[in-house]
Order: structure tokens, then C-alpha cells, then sequence
């Protein structure tokens, strides 16, 4: 017998299957690409062969097709951002620390390299092998096949070291790249941000229209005690591109990090976005938007790991799904034994503005302690008609209409982007892929 | 109809040695452990089944072979040897008591402390009652009652027998034979159940409940229920007791499923309290069941349960709401205690248009127990307008206990609402020192704050069956709180 009375916290490795053909698939393009890149961490062949390649049984992989990624076995072409035909900066004008990638090698040229007293930045393939090391050590990434094939291949990324008392004057902006056929890019970024700092992070991804590959990044982030990190990770990846992306931030004491994940293209999408929180106080943030369009599929996946008492964390994700689109929402808040006093919050609205799309939702609550307030609300459902009509009757034509209750709708997710460029960045492009008028000269965007 | 007056019933009632008689002509009155083709077949024979259930019995055994048994729910149990059970054996006889002294004393104040009659008290607890004359007379008036309208009541081999084909063009046509592991173990071994069709038209003038078939209870492990209610018609079904069942089987594989044709109406209600285990978690019943209703244009099905018992329960009440503008209904209170876990919930399957789902589930873990809700809503593309409504609240008395909600909603219809919310939170010191302050002693103020959370669904429940799950609640939680 099993001793049933202690509680089992559910441990997602335990509840995977693996399947045959799947898994078949999988190791034959571990191995093509084996061939072509050779691989950067042997160690990782052991945990690539214990996890299951995702397949629909797979509980958490149950709405995200993984087919079409076993087409992309093509090495990635090195190149620089100007032989790419890539402007270094996404955002004109932005003011930001730079490293740039491009189909997932360092563009140095292309760089701006934080200098600042107490912060060590560069790229991975230059980082002190042992740091990364300890790294791999105390924060393994994901116990998912993915996250591991990124640990076997990954060789480029960014490697942040915040010592304590920091506080960076500029944000650092991550910009990816993808171009050209059949590349598979692999970036890998570890930060580590030691007590009482500030540091403010941008992940862009972009690609060209002819790009096809796939993108496969992961970012760890160990937050120190009483430091507070943001990171606005955006995706515009035109082209056909498959991105999966897990992230992975450990809280100390007192800590607050704000994630928020804004999806404005990208063929196929999913991101898994893990916060475990070890520190009393500490406050997680998680916001996030996807408005997909025609074939696009946007999945996010959100673990909140609250592991001891006393803290806070709040969610809030808004889809917007048009053409033939899917969405995924994968919520899963998640408190052990001791986290008692713990205020989690959870939201997931959807609008289905297709008869086409399709929303997957699925916002889980685990709970193993008793005086605890969460709470969790996920909706899908149209246009308010009643609001249509109340602008309509006054004179707005239906789309400008229906693009001002977007703007409502995504707004409260969009204000809370932590650096103000990149909001305005985000509505300028979102207008542009979705054409909306209204949002040029909408006053918000003056500010 | 089947009832042929007063001496069938009487017999049937009184017919433990009927029945036994009926045994004693076989070799063995258990069959050998295992499942095999031959135990089927045996199971069949036994019964006097036409060919046609033989050979969907086999059909299923032959999927339940390659199927295997599910570990996506959140329990942590120990799987059943399915070829250590034996699949057929004659009707246990219970311990036959001499009078109400020779029951468990616990047994009998959780009884009393119920409200339930001396009578009641007797024949739930096994003791040689020397005729519930009263209770016989009660069951036979209401089938003649019964069989005056035309509504079929009878056990499901009964109706094998009488009516073939009704059964045969329904059996399985909801929870078909391939649907789940479970399902396909009960639809190759069932060996009894309940049947019940409504005719067209009419309302059933009383609660159908299992109490009146008092010769069938304990019909067991591989329980099969199928209830018709045919166009227009009304029916108002109570499944279990809120009595404590002592039960020998660990493993309750059961089926139900519900038809309810154009405009007509089904209320399935459930209070399930099977044994739960002692407080460490040691014995107690595995309840894997598969509930599931068929909604037709206008019609409506609605799902009540109070579960309290069992040691593990997998239970997902359903409806499949095919015609335009039906309507489905969860209302759910699961208590766990001790080292009790459930999985339950609902699943709501929109496909015709205008079609609305309400689930109102409320968990209730103390002790060291773990209770998740797992539902489901589904839109399908054809399911214009449809709407659906879902509160999962789950109350936490123990630090020591587990409280999850695991809604998956998928939807493929612009024009659907789908709302979702979820709370998760304790019994506030605060409700509790407002009562002790006004002379209320703490276990009567959980008690009370307990059923005021729960009232959404007892106030679904019948009259009757409301005041005693009310009751049945706070005797599940007596001593969770210190």
C-alpha cells in the first residue's frame, strides 16, 4: 500500500507516456542534427533519452502539434545582421544595451554590450565555463524534451551577471533573428541578478518573410534577494517559423519579477513560462497577449511554483484570435504544504473573432495548503454586440469599432509592459499586421 | 408489464433465498478469479442473455484487452489485479443479524444521526427483519403506480428479458463499449443494474429511486443503469443512499447512461457513501464510474451528486448536448476526508445550437485527503450561441490537504460564452468566532458554514435527499477541525 495519506505533489515527469513512433521521430532528429551542429553538451543525452518527445498524450502537450518540427533538420547559416538585411535595433531609436543573434549566432558588430560597474554581460560562448556549470547545476532547465534538446545544442545566448546593489541605467535588449531556409536556431540566456538590483530585459524575435526553421530558446533567470527584474519578451517572427521557448526564474526574498509575453506573429508559437518562488515575500507577474491571425498557433503554458509562505503572484493573459487561428492558455498555479498565506491570481480572457478559430483553455489550480486565497477566472466568448453598437450608433465604422475594443481589451496587459518603447513598438506593429487605423492617432500612442 | 402483482414483488423482495436458491445449482456459486472469454460467456449464461449482449460483452472484452488503465487523474492508488477479482458470484448474503443491537454501534449512530427510520435502519444494515411489510407494500403500490403510466422500472436483466429491444437500441449508444477502460471492464462483465424508460408524454409522478428496489441493492461491482425518457417525458432518478454501505468489493466499475429524447427531461441525482477506508487510508472502496447523458432537441439533463464516500473516486458526470437548445446541468459536493481522493467533475459537450451548460462543483478536503475538479467544456463548431457557465470553488480545512482544479475548456464557435471561475480558500476565523460568540460551538458553526457554501447543490437535490446530504455532510467533516 502506498502511503496515500502523505500529499503527492504531482510531478509532471511522472505523468508522462512515452509513444513509440513519436519518440522514433524525435531521436532521428536529434540525430540529423547531431550531423550538422554537433553537439554542445553531451551531458544531455541521458536526459534527452528519459523524456518523452511531446505527442498529443503527453498531458501537457495535449493541444501543441509537434509534427511539423521534424521537417526542419538544416544547420543554421551564420550570418551577420547586416549581410541578413536586419536592422539591429527593432525599435527605432531605442535607447538599450544590445546583443544581437541572427539565426542563432552573436553578431558582435551588430552589439552593444552593457558596460556599467557590477555587470558582467556577453555572449555564452565567452562566459567562464564554470559559472554556467554552477548554472546548469542549481537551475536545470524545464524536465521537458525541448527545453533538453536546447541544452545539447545550445552554444550561443547571453550570459548576464548583475552583481548586488546594481541598478542598470538602460534596459538590455535581446534581439533574434531568423532568416533564410530550414534553419534550426538554438539561443540559450542565463541570468543571474544578485540581491537589491534592477534590471530591466527585452527578448525581440524577428524574422524575414522567406524565413523557415525553427527557434528553440531558453532563459533561466535566478532573481535575488529584494531585486526586481522585468523581462517584455515580444515575438514577430514573419515567415514560417517555429519558436518554443521555456523560461525559468527562480525568486529570492522580497523579489519581483514581471514577465510579459506579447505574441504579434509567429506560424507557431509556444512558450512555457516557469516562476518558482523560494523567498517570503517575493512577487510574481505574468501577464500576456496573442492575437493570432490565418493559420497562426500561439500556445502559453504558466507554472507558478509557490514553494513558501507569504507570497504573491498574479496572471493575467488575453487572446484575441482571428482567420483560421488556434490558442492555447495552460495555467497552472501551484502551492505546496508550506506556502501558507499565499494570494495567487489567475486570469484568462478570450475573444474568438473568427467563426474559424479555435481556444484551448485550460487554467489549473493545485493546491496543498489550506489558508491560502486563489483564485482563477477564464473566459472565451465574442465582441460585445451592445458595444459595437453603442459606437457603431455613433458614427465609428465596425472595424474602427471593433479595433477600439481591442485596444480596451489588450490595453490593461499593454500598460504593463515595463519599458515604454517597447509598448509603443508593440501597438505600432500590431496595428500594422491587423490594420488598424484608429490606433495611429489614438492619444496613448502620443504619450 | 413486468409486474405481475403482489407475490412477484413479495417474492423478489424476500427472495434472498431465491435467490440463493437460484445459485445452488451451479458447481460454484463464485467463479474462479479472472477474466477470460469463458467467464464472459459463463456470466452470460448464467443470466440467460440473447446472443446479441454475448456478443457485445465479448466485443468489449476484446477492447478492454487492449486498452490500459488510465493515470492522468490526480490519485495515487494502487491499481486493482484485474485477473484477482472474480467477475461472477452469486448475490453475497450479507451477515444476517438478529436485531439492531448486533450492528456496529458506529454505524448505527451515523444512522440515527441521519434521521433514518428504524425500519430503514434494519434493512441497510443487514439485519433478518421479519418483514418490512411496511416498505413491500410501499414498492408494490408504486409499481403498479408506475406500470399504470406505462414508465418500465426493473432491473436491468429483467429487462434483457422483457424488453430487447428498447435495451438493445440504447445500451450503449452514450457510453459506448470503447470509451474508457473502465466502461469496456463493465460493459463485458456487468452482471446487474437498473432500466427505466418513460413514455412519451409522460411525468413520472414520484422520485424513481434505488431505495424501492430494495432486493437489488448491493447488485454491485459492475453496476449498468440506463434510463430512456422518451419525447416530452419528465423522470427524477436517485442513485444510493445517504446511509453508510459497508461493501466487501474494492472495486465499483459502474455505468449510467441517460437518454433524453426531444423536449424531454432527466434529474439524476446521486449521494454516494460508499466505505472511505479508516483514517490511514487502509481498505475502502475504489469507485471508478462513467456517467454520461445523451441530450435530444429541447431536452435537458441535469446531474446532482454529493459524494462523501470511497476511498478514490473517478467520476465525470456528462452530457453530450446534441439537439439544438438543450440543456446541461452539473451540480457537484465532494467531501473528502482523511486520506480519501477524488477526481470528479463534468464534461460538457456543446454540439447542437443554442445549447446551455451549467456546472457548479464544490470540494470540500480535510484531513489528509485530496479532491480535484477535472471538467471539460467543449464547443464544436456547429454549436451556435451555446453558453456555458462554470464555478469550481473548493474549501480547504486542513493544511495537510489538497484542493485542484484542472478545467480543460476548448472551444470552436464564435458566437459561444464561456465563462470559468474558480476560488480556493478556508473557513475564515473570523465566521467561525462570530458563531461560538453567539453560543454556537465550532463543530455545529462548520457544519453550518459548510452547507450554507454547499446550498447551491443541495438545494437541487429532492426534499428528502436534501435534509439527509445536509446532514451527511456535516458527519463527514465531524472532527476535521480541531
Amino acid at each position: 500500500m502506498m502511503d496515500l495519506a502523505k500529499p503527492q505533489v504531482m510531478d509532471r515527469a511522472t505523468q508522462s507516456v512515452q509513444h513509440a513512433a513519436t519518440q522514433e521521430r524525435g531521436v532521428a532528429f536529434v540525430d540529423a542534427l547531431d550531423g550538422i551542429m554537433g553537439s554542445a553538451r553531451a551531458t544531455y543525452d541521458e536526459v534527452l533519452a528519459s523524456l518523452p518527445v511531446p505527442h498529443r498524450r503527453v498531458e501537457r502537450w495535449k493541444y501543441t502539434p509537434v509534427a511539423s518540427w521534424w521537417n526542419e533538420v538544416k544547420s543554421a547559416e551564420p550570418m551577420t545582421a547586416a549581410e541578413a538585411g536586419c536592422e539591429p535595433n527593432p525599435i527605432p531609436g531605442f535607447d538599450a544595451y544590445r546583443l544581437v543573434f541572427v539565426n542563432g549566432s552573436f553578431d558582435a558588430a551588430a552589439s552593444d554590450l552593457p558596460v556599467h560597474p557590477g555587470v558582467i554581460c556577453m555572449p555564452l560562448s565567452q562566459a567562464p565555463v564554470e559559472s554556467l556549470q554552477s548554472i546548469d547545476q542549481h537551475q536545470p532547465e524545464q524536465a521537458e524534451w525541448f527545453a533538453a534538446l536546447n541544452g545539447k545544442f545550445a552554444s550561443e545566448g547571453m550570459y548576464l551577471r548583475v552583481e548586488k546593489n546594481t541598478i542598470l541605467d538602460r534596459p538590455i535588449l535581446i534581439h533574434h533573428h531568423s532568416t533564410g531556409g530550414g534553419s534550426v536556431s538554438f539561443l540559450r540566456h542565463d541570468l543571474v541578478i544578485e540581491a537589491n538590483s534592477q534590471v530591466q530585459c527585452v527578448q525581440w524575435s524577428t524574422a524575414s518573410d522567406d524565413a523557415v526553421g525553427a527557434v528553440n530558446v531558453v532563459t533561466r533567470a535566478s532573481i535575488g534577494e529584494n531585486t526586481r527584474v522585468s523581462l517584455d519578451k515580444v515575438q514577430d517572427e514573419a515567415g514560417q517559423i517555429k519558436h518554443v521557448a521555456f523560461e525559468d526564474i527562480r525568486q529570492d526574498r522580497g523579489s519581483r519579477a514581471d514577465v510579459h509575453t506579447v505574441t504579434i506573429r509567429g506560424q507557431w508559437v509556444r512558450n512555457d513560462l516557469a516562476f518558482r518562488i523560494n523567498g517570503e515575500g517575493a512577487h510574481a507577474e505574468l501577464n500576456g497577449i496573442f492575437l493570432p491571425l490565418d493559420g497562426e498557433f500561439v500556445d502559453n503554458h504558466t507554472t507558478v511554483d509557490h514553494r513558501v509562505a507569504h507570497c504573491t503572484s498574479s496572471e493575467n493573459y488575453k487572446g484575441i484570435l482571428y482567420g483560421k487561428s488556434t490558442g492555447v492558455f495552460n495555467g497552472k498555479v501551484f502551492v505546496r504544504p508550506d506556502a501558507q498565506q499565499t494570494n495567487a491570481y489567475q486570469q484568462n480572457a478570450n475573444i474568438l473573432a473568427s467563426d474559424q478559430a479555435t481556444m484551448n483553455a485550460k487554467p489549473e489550480l493545485e493546491i496543498y495548503a489550506d489558508d491560502v486565497k486563489c483564485s482563477h477566472g477564464c473566459t472565451i466568448g465574442q465582441f460585445d454586440n451592445e458595444a459595437l453598437f453603442y459606437a457603431r450608433s455613433r458614427g465609428v465604422g465596425l472595424e474602427a469599432a471593433k479595433a477600439m475594443l481591442v485596444h480596451a481589451f489588450i490595453g490593461e496587459v499593454l500598460q504593463g509592459l515595463a519599458v515604454p518603447e517597447v509598448r509603443l513598438e508593440v501597438e505600432h506593429r500590431l496595428a500594422e499586421k491587423h490594420q488598424w487605423e484608429i490606433w495611429s492617432d489614438h492619444p496613448d500612442n502620443e504619450s | 408489464m413486468a409486474y405481475d402483482g403482489k407475490d412477484k414483488v413479495l417474492e423478489e423482495v424476500t427472495g434472498k433465498s431465491y435467490e440463493f436458491g437460484f445459485t445452488t445449482e451451479i458447481e460454484s456459486d463464485k467463479a474462479p478469479a479472472g477474466l477470460t472469454e469463458d467467464i464472459i460467456r459463463l456470466i452470460s449464461s448464467k443470466k440467460e442473455e440473447p446472443d446479441w449482449l454475448l456478443k457485445w460483452r465479448l466485443e468489449a472484452f476484446a477492447v478492454w484487452q487492449t486498452m490500459e488503465e488510465p493515470d492522468w487523474p490526480h490519485l495515487n492508488y494502487v491499481k486493482p489485479d484485474y485477473q484477482a477479482i472474480s467477475y461472477y458470484a452469486a448475490p453475497k448474503q450479507k451477515k444476517q443479524l438478529n436485531s439492531l443491537e448486533d450492528v456496529d454501534p458506529e454505524m448505527r449512530r451515523t444512522m440515527e444521526k441521519l434521521g433514518i427510520s428504524m425500519e430503514e435502519q434494519k434493512r441497510l444494515s443487514g439485519v433478518a427483519v421479519d418483514f418490512v411489510m411496511d416498505s413491500v407494500s410501499v414498492a408494490t403500490s408504486f409499481k403498479e403506480k408506475l406500470g399504470e403510466l406505462g414508465i418500465i422500472f426493473c432491473s436491468m436483466s429483467e429487462a434483457v428479458k422483457e424488453h430487447p429491444a428498447l435495451v438493445r437500441k440504447y445500451l450503449g449508444s452514450v457510453v459506448p463499449t470503447r470509451d474508457n477502460f473502465f466502461s469496456a471492464l463493465n460493459s463485458a462483465v456487468f452482471t446487474d443494474g437498473s432500466f427505466c424508460y418513460i413514455p412519451k408524454g409522460v411525468r413520472c409522478p414520484m422520485e424513481l429511486s434505488t431505495y424501492f428496489r430494495i432486493n437489488e441493492s448491493g447488485t454491485g461491482q459492475f453496476e449498468r443503469t440506463l434510463v430512456v425518457a422518451d419525447e416530452s417525458s419528465y423522470v427524477s432518478y436517485l442513485e444510493g443512499c445517504t446511509a453508510p454501505q459497508r461493501d466487501e468489493n474494492q472495486l465499483h466499475a459502474a455505468v449510467v447512461e441517460l437518454v433524453a429524447l426531444d423536449e424531454a427531461e432527466i434529474k439524476y441525482s446521486t449521494v454516494q457513501n460508499w466505505y472511505p477506508g479508516d483514517a490511514n487510508g487502509k481498505g475502502g472502496v475504489y469507485n471508478f464510474v462513467t456517467k454520461r447523458g445523451i441530450c435530444h432537441r429541447r431536452s435537458k439533463i441535469s446531474w446532482t451528486q454529493v459524494e462523501t464516500g470511497s476511498a478514490v473516486t473517478w467520476k465525470y458526470p456528462s452530457c453530450i448536448l446534441k439537439g439544438d437548445h438543450s440543456v446541461g446541468e452539473f451540480y457537484s459536493v465532494a467531501v473528502t476526508n482523511n486520506a480519501q481522493q477524488a477526481d470528479t467533475g463534468t464534461k460538457m459537450i456543446h454540439l447542437g445550437k443554442n445549447t446551455h451548460s451549467t456546472i457548479i462543483s464544490k470540494g470540500i478536503s480535510a484531513g489528509n485527503s485530496h479532491n480535484s475538479y477535472r471538467g471539460l467544456v467543449q464547443i464544436m463548431p456547429s454549436a451556435a450561441n451555446a453558453r456555458n457557465f462554470s464555478q469550481c470553488d473548493s474549501l480547504l480545512m486542513t493544511d495537510t490537504s489538497g484542493a485542484h482544479t484542472f478545467p480543460y475548456i476548448e472551444v470552436k464557435n464564435p458566437t459561444a460564452q464561456v465563462e470559468h471561475e474558480a476560488t480556493t480558500s478556508k473557513i475564515g476565523e473570523d465566521q467561525i468566532f462570530y458563531c461560538l460568540q453567539r453560543g454556537i460551538d465550532a463543530e455545529q458553526a462548520i457544519s453550518l458554514i459548510v452547507n450554507g457554501y454547499a446550498k447551491d447543490v443541495l438545494n437541487q437535490l429532492p426534499m428528502e435527499f436534501a435534509v439527509e446530504a445536509q446532514k451527511l455532510l456535516s458527519i463527514s467533516l465531524e472532527g476535521s477541525v480541531g
